[in-house]
């Protein structure tokens, strides 16, 4: 699986662009299962059990990453470009980036530190004053390489570092999916419909149809969630600890989790063995907002990875995280299935 | 292949070779291992690679400094984080999220922590952390990492060597590797031919912190004339054109009270004359490079400086472009065979 990982993460798929995605999860899972496509690119798979499910239980990673779209080439054949998802400014200026189809290499300048005022050696400039120098010398030299509306993702190798971590752009949800593939390759107990879905760093656009087209009883969100558990940050507001295997929201910004699925995931992780925990805050969001509220309603349990630095181009993971992740949304869905 | 891949490669492997101030021997053994090629090489008590060929004339010293700007380790922390300070004008402003090379008793990747949104106030959040509020995540807890580190040791910023359009090229540390690429390949250009002047370099340690290296060299080295290579701002969005270099606009050829008139006009002379582009940098002082420790060596050196131009200094992805590099090397190499048969 960590091969996988480590595949899904170097391929470029910002929110509305998650072709090469789509096409790599299909050609691991097409002899596994069926699937097919919705009009907006959601990935929709149904993968046969041993036994039919009593109930219909829903899958979901996402598969887009936050990015970068270009807005504009200046003059002086710099590029300017828009956040596509939550990111903090902080985290991408100096870091190089990849454009387009071409994959022409750039970088997110800054005025030197020298030149800036000693008052204001800590000011962050807006993003709309940041761009991508890609080395041209003008509008036309730019233009050759780069169209307005280009991709422009974050650069960046994947590292294993450490007692067990892995550090890479887009964690965030690749691992999500490498967690559902690996589920579709393996036996399942029952019947399970799964989404790639597309689209959820701007909104949970693609979970939306997915969950209405599916029409699960349950779903159980798989993603990736904030771990604060750095230095100088103590107790709840770590959120959740790298090591200590899959986290079980609550409540989020987009979703009062389903109470009963909650208290089953925890009793569930503690008669298999399985590594688990709470997350101790109430932050963020994720497509179990847009399942939750699908047609009649959809009881939803979210279990993430936990992953330090999230939305920047070094998101921080612990692999064992995600095998013990693995192990309980599989004992989930087939809990909620029968 | 291209026009540039030669000097493309040079760059890239000086870069390539790590060294913040005062722990430079990695990259002093990529540059004196190219240095090697042109003349005798030696290693001074703080870590300059120096050398020197030719006899008679005039006695002139090319320097650049080798070091970069890092940080190093002060502390590690109940979880094993690793608290740092600067080495050097580190810019806080790109620290976060930022990846790392811990030089401990093997080379550790890392992160630098970046606060998550849901602990950051939106007064804080256009605000970069200061050193006390950061720290470097090696993925181990502190007893392992104790294995690995001790305090004291440097960090330097990954990133990768990047060709952008054209002759522009990225990468951490061309500060002032290019200053480095530059004077081998002005020893390149001259060749092997007899030069009718003594010839120094020195590839100084310890810019980045206040110029030791270069003052310790230029004593040692005791020459007539020393011309220093360093890198300077190219203008950029926010960074205005009026005030700062063009990228690719050429060597700049330094005018400032602390250098020596007659030099930097002979440079500018020597550079029009010839074709080579390159465009001046007028300072009112001193010069914030080398040149303001070697001029004041000894009894003193009569200093030139030439500066290529850079953006995004003190970052990982500072960029410059091939051409000016070739410029500065160029003029250089002008001024040497215009001096060579001068009296000292």
């Amino acid at each position: 699986m960590l091969e996988m990982i480590k595949e899904l993460c170097t391929l470029p798929g910002i929110s509305g662009r998650e072709c090469a995605v789509r096409e790599y999860i299909i050609e691991k899972i097409k002899d596994y299962a069926e699937y097919s496509v919705d009009p907006l690119g959601n990935l929709l798979v149904f993968k046969k059990g041993r036994n039919p499910a009593k109930n219909k239980v829903m899958l979901d990673a996402h598969m887009d990453e936050v990015g970068l779209i270009i807005t504009a080439i200046t003059s002086e054949g710099y590029l300017r470009f828009a956040k596509v998802g939550g990111i903090d400014t902080r985290v991408i200026i100096g870091r190089p980036v990849r454009v387009g189809d071409k994959s022409v290499s750039g970088v997110i300048g800054i005025k030197p530190v020298h030149l800036v005022e000693k008052s204001a050696e800590a000011d962050i400039p807006k993003a709309d004053d940041l761009y991508i120098d890609i080395g041209a010398k003008n509008r036309e030299e730019a233009e050759a390489l780069v169209r307005l509306g280009d991709a422009a993702w974050f650069a960046g190798d994947f590292v294993e570092f450490g007692n067990g971590f892995i550090k890479s752009k887009a964690l965030d949800d690749r691992a999500g999916c490498a967690i559902l593939i690996e589920m579709i390759k393996s036996e399942l107990e029952y019947d399970a419909w799964f989404s790639f879905s597309v689209q959820e760093e701007i909104g949970t656009r693609g979970a939306q149809t997915a969950a209405f087209t599916l029409a699960p009883d349950y779903a159980i969100v798989v993603e990736t969630t904030t771990a604060a558990d750095i230095s100088g940050v103590k107790d709840e507001k770590r959120v959740c600890l790298c090591g200590k295997g899959g986290v079980v929201s609550f409540m989020d910004r987009s979703t009062l989790y389903s109470r009963e699925l909650f208290d089953k995931a925890f009793e569930i992780a503690e008669k298999n063995g399985i590594a688990c925990q709470p997350k101790t805050l109430v932050s963020g969001g994720n497509d179990a907002g847009a399942i939750h509220k699908s047609r009649g309603g959809v009881k939803v349990l979210t279990v993430s990875v936990p992953c330090r630095y999230l939305h920047s181009p070094s998101c921080v993971i612990k692999y064992s995280d995600v095998e013990e992740s693995l192990k309980l949304i599989k004992a989930m869905a087939e809990e909620l299935a029968k | 292949m291209d026009n540039y891949s030669e000097i493309s490669a040079l760059l890239e492997k000086l870069c390539g070779a790590k060294g913040v101030s005062g722990a430079e021997s990695d990259a002093a053994a990529v540059a004196a291992q190219l240095l090697g090629r042109y003349m005798p090489v030696s290693v001074d008590a703080l870590g300059s690679v120096t050398g020197t060929k030719g006899e008679g004339g005039v006695h002139i010293l090319l320097d650049a400094h080798l070091d970069q700007i890092g940080l190093v380790v002060t502390a590690i922390d109940e979880d094993g984080f690793l608290k740092v300070a600067k080495c050097g004008g580190a810019d806080i402003r790109v620290l976060a999220a930022a990846e790392v090379t811990v030089h401990g008793r093997q080379k550790l990747f890392g992160v630098i922590t970046s606060t998550p949104p849901h602990l950051s106030t939106p007064e804080d959040s256009g605000k970069a952390k200061g050193f006390d509020d950061i720290a470097v995540d090696i993925g181990m807890d502190k007893a392992t990492a104790e294995k690995y580190v001790s305090l004291g040791d440097r960090i330097t910023f990954n990133g990768e060597f990047l060709r952008l359009a054209g002759s522009r090229v990225s990468s951490p540390s061309i500060d002032d590797r290019a200053g480095v690429a530059a004077i081998l390949r002005c020893l390149e250009i001259l060749g092997d031919k007899e030069l009718g002047c003594r010839l120094s370099v020195c590839f100084s340690v310890q810019e980045e912190t206040g110029g030791s290296g270069a003052q310790t060299a230029a004593f040692a080295a005791h020459a007539d004339e020393a011309i220093a290579v360093d890198v300077s701002f190219a203008s950029a969005p926010n960074v205005s054109s009026e005030k700062y270099a063009a990228l690719g606009g050429g060597a700049m050829i330094g005018f400032a009270p602390s250098l020596d008139y007659e030099m930097s006009r002979r440079l500018k002379d020597i550079a029009d004359n010839k074709n080579i582009p390159n465009q001046c940098e007028v300072m009112g002082g001193k010069t914030g490079t080398n040149c303001d420790e070697i001029q004041v060596a000894g009894e003193g050196v009569k200093t030139a400086l030439i500066s290529i131009p850079l953006r995004n200094m003190h970052t990982a992805v500072e960029v410059c472009d091939l051409e000016d590099i070739e410029s500065t090397a160029r003029l250089m190499a002008e001024y040497i065979t215009e001096r060579s048969g001068a009296d000292a």
